[in-house]
């Protein structure tokens, strides 16, 4: 174990670029001649578009065109666009299903006018009755999103469901876990819910397409899985994929947002149309009202335990809002694979998961780091620390008599040669224990000390996430023309240190000095399939092709270009858990929590790029803290209430806790570099270590995230005991409304 | 109107509309280093020095900065060479986008700016989303650092 960072030898490959301003991102990309594209988007959630009238934009100097869905089928027929469940029409046709949705595009010479030409076009909609709460949209009597939304290409729905299920995900044996409970000593049922959230990238998605000779066109922007989506893009246009060529640039921020919109389709269609290259550049208000949000969620978890505190059954029923369209998720299911894996962490009898994702008229939901995972792990933890003051046990032993030890098999059957609970629970509890020096107990960028007042709580949650085995992907070798070595690859560097762990690794391998050796993402008509950036599988699925990158270099002679393409792995899967202890204050006047320490204990094998991998924990467990107190995108009556920085409320600098990380070391990775995946581990747990310790310190449960002052406050003194905090704020209010109506009538007040 | 301007020490002339922020004038003339963001001044991806001031420059007008002495991240390594080398060794970044605003803004920190909780503070118009802040914090702590053994030689 260690609680130091050494510095790595050599600097990221792209850190001199990044702090001289020279590298170029999408929005730095602007082709001679390139038409600028603004979007007239919806505002309303649910209506039809009766007419589109134009004659004002088109009366600007400098506009050329403004394009409808009518002008776009017309040239490339009526293909819906997506990337499993192709349900999303470029631009709406004839109805709107969420406020944000694209109904036309203006063209023009400068962004300044096509933007303001946007405003001027004039939208008749006959309004229809929105859809916006999830639960309500999945019984009986709903107005429907989509007509048949089991006809869409892709659907993963048939006539049996309800019509506005975009997706249903079972697991387990609900009967066994009925029977189980039954017997069980102690049993807590409880539902927590969690709002919409935005990746929060600061870099807003953007988009830049070019005609190429023969009807092709290449694109290029912020996309984190460029085969992906040149796949979709080709298959909306009628396009060979061969036409459609995704070229390479940095990402500036992704987690998850940057996967699937349907924007940089529609950019490809538009530069097609008018035969000129188009830019496409969001604003940030409208990426984070028109792009692909993370699913709120509705998550009632049945947890049971016997007389001393050992696990027997979990049941997880989970309602999610996926917003208007399917067609943001990539996984088959069409669901959110951290709540399939939601049950892995204990030992357990029988367990059931139900994730049903409902279509309403609000922003289409997409991924956002580990989906599905934080949602299902701020109930299922939180709901354990419950069971355990059902039962009389304290919530670390609750979990230490049920997490996995090697050769232990897992809920779903699955036997793991080595699965390191209790050392790392341990681990956190010491490390949060022995803080070097007082202060690494308190937040950072704390002025004043913590009032004596304030209640002070510790909380603890876990997390278990497997390391799958190698994805394919596909890499080339060459000599660069200087004597270097060129290893070029196929997806862009969102950020994580990908690209350095590629030059790293490959020197090493080839025992050249790393200095020696450039790395470059390519385009996509350079190499062979890779999936992209995503579900912790980059690290993994890269060392593992470098390997084998290095040997073929050597057995071909070291001087031609080698090409390795990968296929899927049948490495033995790695498990990894995460344990965090939260410390924290709160004001019991105002109901203020402040989060003062949060300690990590991850569960590593090797570790390539010490500061690299630690970024990963502290930026993740920041983010986990942004998720349990902060962050809501406040999707209200359709509409995003939050759209911009200032109202959603990214932690800054002097808001974190002081953040501590333990590497639990040794243990046993996948593929040869020995490596556990770590980008979507620390802000899973994060928000209910908060939950917990907020109600440890408080006496009451907070079930709703963000943990605002003014749920806290209402759960504290509230009349219902702190149920939730909106249903005690919502009864108080409703009170002191009667009583003002009462006023109102002459009726005397409560005494 | 003209905009007569130093630019990372050159001679700047641009005409500007009275209605441009000084971001649009900057990336207009090909220094797209600084990065457009939130357009409301508070995530700090745009931050250039005016006259030694960190500025959000989409919230402030070119014409504004008429007759200024102005440095953007494309001018750091001349300026603030301690800087540049402190978040490059120190791994102070991860995506890249939010890094230029960072380094100007320590560019910017006097040497009131000593330990951690100023840093925080000093820094706290910067978003990152990426790593957490551990890594700026201590690059930045490490410029002041040099900076002043810079000023000071044992």
């Amino acid at each position: 174990m260690t609680l130091a960072w050494p510095r790595v030898a050599g600097p990221r490959v792209d850190a001199r670029d990044k702090a001289t301003g020279a590298t170029r991102y999408s929005a730095d990309v602007e082709p001679e001649g390139a038409l600028h594209a603004a979007v007239v988007r919806s505002t309303v959630p649910h209506a039809e578009v009766l007419a589109v009238d134009a004659s004002a934009a088109l009366a600007i100097r400098g506009v050329t065109a403004v394009v409808t869905a009518q002008d776009l089928e017309r040239r490339f027929g009526d293909e819906l666009c997506g990337r499993r469940v192709r349900d999303m029409p470029l631009l709406a046709r004839d109805k709107v299903r969420f406020s944000g949705e694209g109904i036309a595009v203006v063209l023009a010479t400068t962004r300044q006018v096509a933007e303001d030409a946007a405003a001027l076009v004039v939208v008749e909609y006959r309004e229809l009755t929105p859809v916006l709460d999830a639960l309500a949209a999945l019984g009986p009597g709903s107005p429907r999103v989509h007509e048949a939304p089991w006809r869409y290409d892709g659907a993963v729905v048939d006539q049996s469901h309800p019509p506005n299920l975009q997706s249903e995900l079972v697991e387990g044996d609900p009967v066994a876990v009925d029977e189980v409970l039954g017997r069980a000593a102690h049993v807590v049922t409880r539902t927590y819910r969690t709002p919409s959230g935005h990746q929060g990238y600061l870099e807003p998605q953007c988009w830049t397409a070019s005609p190429r000779p023969g009807g092709r066109v290449a694109l290029l922007g912020t996309v984190k899985a460029p085969y992906r989506l040149r796949e979709q893009t080709a298959k909306t246009l009628g396009l060979a994929l061969e036409a459609v060529e995704i070229d390479p640039v940095p990402l500036g921020g992704d987690f998850g947002g940057k996967g699937g919109v349907v924007d940089p389709t529609l950019c490809a269609a538009l530069a097609l149309w008018a035969n000129r290259p188009v830019r496409l550049a969001l604003r940030a208000g409208e990426d984070m009202s028109a792009t692909d949000a993370r699913h709120p969620s509705v998550v009632e978890v049945s947890v049971g335990c016997d007389a001393d505190g050992a696990l027997l059954a979990l049941r997880v029923d989970a309602v999610f809002d996926g917003g208007a369209y399917a067609a943001v998720k990539p996984i088959p299911s069409a669901n959110l694979h951290g709540m399939a894996e939601c049950a892995l962490g204990y030992r357990l009898e029988a367990f059931s998961v139900r994730s049903a994702i409902a279509y309403t008229t609000t922003l289409p939901k997409g991924h956002m780091r580990a989906p599905g995972a934080p949602q299902a792990a701020f109930a299922i933890e939180s709901a354990l620390d419950e069971l355990a003051s059902a039962a009389g046990v304290s919530p670390v032993e609750l979990r230490r008599r049920s997490v996995l030890s090697g050769g232990d098999r897992d809920a779903y059957g699955h036997v793991w040669d080595e699965a390191r609970g209790a050392e790392t629970l341990d681990a956190a509890l010491e490390a949060a224990d022995a803080a070097p020096r007082p202060e690494d107990r308190e937040r950072p960028g704390r002025r004043r000390p913590v009032p004596s007042g304030w209640r002070r709580g510790r909380g603890v949650a876990l997390y278990a996430r497997p390391t799958a085995p190698p994805a394919t992907t596909s890499l080339r070798l060459a000599p660069g023309d200087d004597g270097r070595l060129v290893v070029e690859l196929p997806f862009p560097e969102t950020g994580t240190g990908s690209h350095s762990v590629v030059r790293d690794e490959l020197a090493a391998a080839l025992g050249v000095d790393p200095e020696n050796v450039e790395v470059r993402q390519v385009s996509t008509g350079l190499l062979p399939y890779d999936p992209g950036v995503g579900a912790s599988r980059v690290t993994v699925g890269l060392t593992a092709a470098v390997h084998q990158l290095a040997s073929r270099w050597w057995e071909s002679g070291g001087t031609e270009a080698v090409t390795v393409e990968t296929g899927s792995g049948t490495d033995r899967p790695a498990l990894s858990y995460c344990a965090q202890v939260a410390d924290v204050a709160v004001d019991p006047e105002t109901g203020q929590v402040l989060v003062s320490s949060v300690v990590t204990a991850a569960d590593v094998a090797s570790v390539l790029r010490p500061r690299s991998h630690r970024m990963q924990i502290d930026g993740g467990t920041v983010m986990g803290y942004g998720f349990a107190c902060l962050e809501d995108l406040l999707e209200r009556d359709g509409q995003v209430w939050a759209p911009n920085l200032a109202e959603l409320r990214l932690p800054t600098a002097a808001d974190v806790p002081s953040l501590r990380t333990v590497l639990v070391e040794g243990g046993r990775g996948v593929g040869p570099a020995n490596v556990k995946a770590v980008g979507e581990l620390t802000n899973v747990p994060t928000a209910a270590a908060i939950a917990n310790a907020v109600a440890e310190a408080t006496g009451r449960r907070v079930r709703q995230l963000p943990l605002t002052a003014e749920r806290v406050f209402w759960a504290l003194h509230g009349e219902t005991g702190g149920e939730t905090g909106d249903e005690a704020r919502d009864e108080a209010r409703g009170e002191a409304r009667n009583v003002a109506r009462g006023v109102a009538r002459g009726e005397e007040g409560p005494a | 109107m003209k905009m007569h301007a130093r630019v990372n020490g050159s001679p700047f002339v641009a005409e500007v509309p009275a209605t441009s922020s000084l971001l649009e004038v900057l990336r207009g003339a090909g220094l797209t280093g600084t990065k457009e963001g939130c357009r409301i001044g508070v995530c700090g991806v745009c931050t250039v020095l005016v006259d030694n001031r960190p500025v959000s420059s989409c919230l402030y007008l070119a014409g504004c900065a008429d007759g200024a002495d102005i440095w953007t991240v494309e001018g750091m390594a001349e300026h603030a060479p301690s800087v540049v080398d402190a978040f490059v060794e120190c791994e102070g970044m991860q995506c890249g986008i939010c890094t230029p605003g960072q380094i100007v803004a320590v560019a910017s920190m006097g040497p009131d700016v000593r330990d951690e909780r100023d840093v925080r503070h000093y820094l706290s118009g910067n978003l990152c989303r990426c790593t957490g802040y551990g890594t700026i914090v201590e690059a930045a702590l490490d410029a002041q650092a040099r900076r002043r053994d810079e000023v000071a030689p044992a």
